[in-house]
């Protein structure tokens, strides 16, 4: 919340505490609204906190998931996790999963919004459209693909085939060359309709005016972009930037469908070792430690994002 | 041709290869369902207009219990709906329209949600939902839902509420409205096209969820249509024909209401935001 905003929600209040994180914001019907934000804080107290705290316990025990009373170990699975090749298989991999899923879908996302943000006939059907990918089940996306990149009769191959791009069909899927960079590809398929459809959201707030005027001034067409587009659409960015990169390195369920994080464990992410661990190794208090740790590492993300990236300059509160 | 008009053609084609990146798989996955898996697996045939055949459809009842497997995810998808989006509505409330300590810590905290990853929640939840006696019920994928539907829901509903004029929560105090006639005859009608947009987006999630539902719905009869159609997946020889026909039937019913919902969906979203 920046000073500016306050100030324009309530006219009157010339008494603010610049430069805090947090300014102390004077009081507008607080009372319904520490009501009604509480049924949400209670819910999420039951199913979010309490399991949370329940899997701090559960990473300092040996429990298993075949049963036995779990006995208090310490943090001697932290200490597992930390020393048994996790470190420098699954989470660097899930950078890399974030970093190249965020390039992707950015790039392909602001591209359809520039594209679909310009009037033209089926505007509306071909925006409902593009979000088809993301309305069907993942496990729906998770067979398309695997049909359509099946080394041996899928339709991509054989067009590639066809048409003398490739030699030998590729195992899209099964081939740790390729694994990782298709799985990318299909989870970016998913997702990007949806921050595409965010990015065209903050598109349609800048007024044509902004326009016209920067070209009465003589701005080109890169500066209009950057210097008119950019700053409009920068607040939305900002919570697509965060929630997605959060979004993106907790998914599971692309992966395990398409590859179950092989082939060799190309595409072993955070998520699927978690889940390896705990439901094929069963070892329920070490699976513990490393979501604790993810989390941990998702946390400190999240906070420096927030206090260090630039929010953009909007009139209205973005996060 | 002058530079306008290249540019022009320059955009539709870039729009028809967008369209063709999400269309295509999909027209793929129809074709496919109506050929018999031995023409599918021949590599040198794509599409055999004379094998066409409806078998795939007519041996999925047998197969899998599609029809149960809809309800239990129409069930699951709309119960979870009519619970998140009047949390998500009040919430929404109270972090855009009102102000007291810890708001601002509240409205971050609704963010940093997103940073517990669902596999981190898997075990404990499935302990104490076993606890509790939802485990294995429909109840249970209701609930986490709701739970990871509702802070992103809230965030969707920003614009709609900045878009709401200063002061008339205090104009209508003066003409003796009390807390829920002012939320219900006015808040709620304003906010209107937010409350589609948020039910929208819960919907689609429920309908699209895997890890929980693999994991909380142990009983046959309890699958959800992403459990079931994962199960013919997951046998030992894939048959190709007839998953294309199942997959297609999992994304007919939302396609379908996407078709007709979307549009308020996708016009919802972009108009919220223009405050």
């Amino acid at each position: 919340m920046t000073t500016g905003d306050l100030a324009a929600t309530q006219p009157n209040s010339a008494v603010v505490t610049a430069g805090s994180s947090e300014p102390a914001e004077l009081p507008v019907r607080a009372g319904i609204g520490r009501l009604f934000i509480a049924p949400l804080l209670i819910w999420l107290g039951f199913t979010l906190a309490m399991p949370l705290a329940y899997c701090v316990w559960i990473s300092l025990t040996n429990a298993n998931t075949i049963g036995g009373v779990p006995r208090f170990v310490g943090l001697a699975n932290y200490i597992t996790v930390l020393r048994d090749g996790t470190m420098s298989g699954p989470f660097p991999l899930s950078l890399a999963w974030a970093f190249g899923g965020a390039v992707l879908q950015t790039l392909m996302a602001a591209g359809a919004a520039m594209l679909l943000h310009r009037k033209f006939r089926g505007q509306h059907i071909a925006r409902t459209w593009i979000m088809a990918s993301w309305v069907v089940p993942t496990i729906v996306t998770a067979f398309l693909w695997r049909w359509m990149l099946n080394a041996d009769f899928g339709v991509v191959n054989h067009i590639l085939l066809s048409i003398n791009i490739i030699a030998e069909p590729i195992d899209f899927l099964g081939d740790p060359d390729y694994a990782f960079a298709t799985v990318t590809w299909v989870n970016a398929w998913r997702w990007f309709p949806l921050m595409t459809l965010l990015i065209l959201a903050a598109l349609t707030r800048v007024a044509p005016e902004y326009y016209e005027a920067a070209r009465v001034e003589g701005a080109n067409n890169w500066q209009l972009f950057t210097k008119v587009t950019l700053p409009f659409i920068q607040p939305v960015l900002y919570v697509v930037g965060l929630l997605g990169t959060l979004w993106s390195i907790n998914v599971f369920d692309i992966i395990w469908l398409t590859t179950k994080g092989g082939p060799l464990a190309a595409t072993k992410t955070m998520p699927v070792a978690i889940y390896e661990r705990a439901f094929q190794q069963f070892s329920l208090g070490e699976a513990a430690a490393m979501s604790m740790l993810l989390a941990l590492f998702l946390l400190v993300f999240a906070v420096l994002f927030i206090k260090f990236v630039p929010r953009g300059a909007s009139e209205q509160e973005v996060l | 041709m002058s530079a306008h008009r290249v540019g022009l053609t320059i955009r539709y084609g870039l729009t028809i290869v967008l369209l063709a990146i999400i269309g295509a798989p999909f027209i793929w996955m129809v074709m496919s369902s109506f050929q018999p898996t031995s023409v599918l697996i021949q590599p040198d045939i794509l599409f055999s207009a004379e094998a066409f055949t409806l078998d795939n459809y007519r041996r999925l009842p047998t197969q899998a219990n599609f029809l149960l497997f809809l309800s239990n995810s129409l069930i699951v998808a709309l119960a979870s709906t009519l619970i998140a989006v009047p949390l998500a509505l009040l919430a929404a409330y109270s972090v855009y329209r009102t102000r007291y300590r810890g708001r601002r810590t509240i409205y971050i905290l609704l963010i940093v949600v997103y940073v517990f990853p669902g596999i981190l929640l898997l075990a404990p939840l499935f302990r104490l939902f076993a606890l509790a006696g939802v485990l294995n019920t429909l109840a249970s994928l209701i609930i986490i839902n709701v739970t990871f539907a509702v802070p992103f829901s809230v965030w969707l509903m920003r614009g709609f509420f900045n878009s709401i004029p200063e002061g008339i929560e205090e104009a209508a105090a003066i003409d003796g409205a009390n807390d829920l006639q002012i939320l219900w005859k006015m808040i709620v009608p304003l906010t209107a096209p937010g409350i589609i947009v948020t039910g929208t987006y819960t919907f689609v999630f429920c309908w699209t969820e895997f890890l929980f539902a693999s994991v909380f719905l142990i009983d046959d009869d309890l699958k959800t249509l992403t459990i079931g159609l994962e199960g013919l997946v997951s046998q030992y020889s894939i048959d190709w024909g007839l998953l294309s026909a199942a997959a297609v039937m999992t994304a007919v019913p939302v396609v379908a209401l996407f078709a007709f919902a979307g549009r308020f969906f996708v016009e919802g979203v972009t108009s919220g935001a223009s405050k």
